[in-house]
């Protein structure tokens, strides 16, 4: 059986782009970490890093060959198996998010003038997708902190579940209110409802837009386990929470994992509330792609911000904050955004 | 929400509502963000030169025709509250024909040594001052143990500068000398960041 040339062209072009975008996040926590630490360092009016290379560019290259070569430590006592698949269970699902995101409209490539699509597959319930996927993670804490078998990383990843059971609802309401807005579940065609400038953006749709985004930030903040909802690493209580046993490269899988769902949590802000690759003021200097990235860089500075602003919050402010602010407040805007589509033109 | 239950105005909603303690807390921290560190890069290029009346190494001074100004009269030794100076008189018979009271051998034992000046106090001749040189360390025992010679040399820093400035500074690495902070020239008094910041 001989294979048509045109779909084994696609099947090349989607493998090139499945390996563009796994190495760029791959490598992401990189620059992110020497990034989150100039941020914190500037913050507090020191330097960060300064002694690895220019302005300490190279201290994340640095920590990885320290990380690498440190002794993979396995307690005794742990659930070897879960133990060391808990790590991978909590990087791959951050990868797979990516599988639905778009990053712009196609471009044409010089040279072959082939027509290439800016992203792997246009799911017609992406968003949903998005959604499940970004929710298995949550194993990858829960079964880390399980089977280390020690009470601070089992408290971690008992928080860390609580923590994503709560969040998860207004997050998802938050999602439901631009799929209201958007009339749709393509994560593309949620972009192409906004296209026309920053007015068209779902973050103005007034007087709604501005709050879902501030729910699904909040949310989204609690759902990727960063300052103040830290609460399954919270060190100050907990050891070092979830990954109190870990160390080496296991521990360095759960912090990439972590920058990692930082980094599409910024990228989902962008496509649902900020117009994705849309050009805020119409003018057309820059491709789209460089409007996503430059969208995604400034809420990626933006939780770096807050994490070096906002204290820890205690673990029944977490869930008071969860359960009686944000439900109540998205279901209401449920109501509102449901009349506004209803009887506002 | 605490256990005082305050009166919950029209204000406090509007302050909840649109998170102003929060943007209050933001901007605080952009503005540390976007002002200037207070980190002093000491060795590498910074370096802050103390005051005159600092009290570092021990130097021992010499008059204008280049004679040494010990004479040898082992006050510094009296005073000494931890006995970390030896002076060992001799007569130095190469003076205008009266023999003069000099040390044979002046040392002074640095990790005994803190540094409260009394010696210099003591000294009738202000032979014997503490410097500014504060850079002591080294990975052998040689920097523990200052003989005359070396004390002889004069400190790095001159003794117009007035000091209580940053200067710059480079780490000088080498294999004998070990690693001294080299400043490569002081230039005039400037205006002081660094004091000033909070």
């Amino acid at each position: 059986m001989t294979m048509d040339t045109a779909v084994l062209t696609e099947v090349v072009i989607i493998i090139v782009k499945v390996m563009i975008v796994a190495g760029v996040l791959f490598n992401l926590p990189i620059p992110l970490t020497w990034i989150e630490r100039k941020v914190a360092g500037h913050i507090q009016s020191r330097l960060g890093p300064f002694r690895v290379g220019p302005h300490g560019i190279l201290q994340p290259v640095a920590d990885g060959i320290k990380m690498l070569l440190k002794e993979d430590i396995v307690p005794e006592k742990a659930d070897k198996f879960l133990f060391k698949i808990a790590p991978l269970i909590a990087l791959v699902p951050m990868f797979l998010i990516f599988v639905a995101m778009p990053f712009g409209e196609s471009v044409n490539l010089p040279y072959v003038d082939k027509e290439i699509t800016l992203y792997i597959s246009d799911m017609n319930m992406g968003i949903l997708y998005v959604l499940a996927v970004s929710g298995l993670s949550v194993y990858g804490l829960m079964l880390g902190g399980w089977a280390s078998n020690s009470k601070y990383a089992l408290l971690g990843g008992l928080r860390s579940a609580a923590q994503m059971i709560s969040y998860e609802v207004s997050l998802t309401f938050a999602v439901i209110g631009v799929v209201m807005i958007s009339g749709s579940l393509s994560l593309l065609d949620i972009v192409r409802s906004q296209y026309g400038g920053v007015f068209h953006w779902n973050v103005f749709y007034l007087p709604v837009g501005p709050v879902w985004f501030v729910i699904f930030v909040i949310a989204g903040m609690a759902e990727m386990n960063r300052i103040p909802f830290d609460l399954p690493e919270d060190e100050g209580t907990l050891g070092a929470g979830f990954h109190t046993e870990y160390s080496g490269m296991r521990f360095s899988f759960f912090a990439m994992a972590e920058y990692i769902a930082m980094t599409s949590i910024a990228a989902l802000t962008t496509i649902l509330f900020l117009g994705g690759w849309d050009d805020p003021f119409g003018t057309g200097i820059l491709p789209g792609i460089f409007w996503l990235m430059g969208k995604v860089a400034v809420l990626i500075y933006f939780f770096m911000w807050i994490r070096f602003t906002i204290p820890r919050y205690r673990y029944d402010q977490l869930m008071n904050i969860g359960w009686k602010i944000l439900i109540p407040v998205s279901m209401a805007n449920i109501l509102v955004t449901g009349f506004l589509k209803i009887w506002v033109p | 929400m605490g256990a005082m239950k305050k009166p919950f105005g029209i204000a406090d909603l509007i302050k909840r509502i649109f998170f102003l303690d929060f943007l209050k807390g933001l901007s605080t921290t952009f503005r540390h963000n976007v002002s200037r560190s207070v980190t002093l890069r000491y060795p590498d290029e910074e370096k802050w030169v103390p005051y005159r009346r600092f009290r570092g190494r021990h130097t021992l001074n010499r008059d204008e025709r280049g004679k040494e100004l010990c004479v040898a009269c082992e006050l510094c030794v009296k005073a000494c509250p931890t006995n970390c100076i030896t002076v060992v008189p001799v007569e130095d018979k190469n003076g205008r024909g009266i023999s003069d009271r000099v040390a044979a051998v002046w040392t002074v034992n640095l990790v005994r040594c803190l540094f409260c000046g009394y010696c210099e106090d003591a000294c009738p001749t202000t032979a014997v001052r503490l410097g500014r040189d504060f850079e002591l360390a080294c990975s052998d025992k040689s920097c523990t143990f200052f003989t005359k010679e070396e004390l002889l040399v004069p400190q790095r820093t001159p003794e117009y500068f007035k000091g209580g400035v940053i200067v710059k500074a480079r780490l000088g690495r080498d294999k004998i000398k070990g690693v001294p902070v080299i400043v490569p020239y002081f230039e005039e008094q400037k205006p002081d960041w660094w004091l000033k910041a909070k």
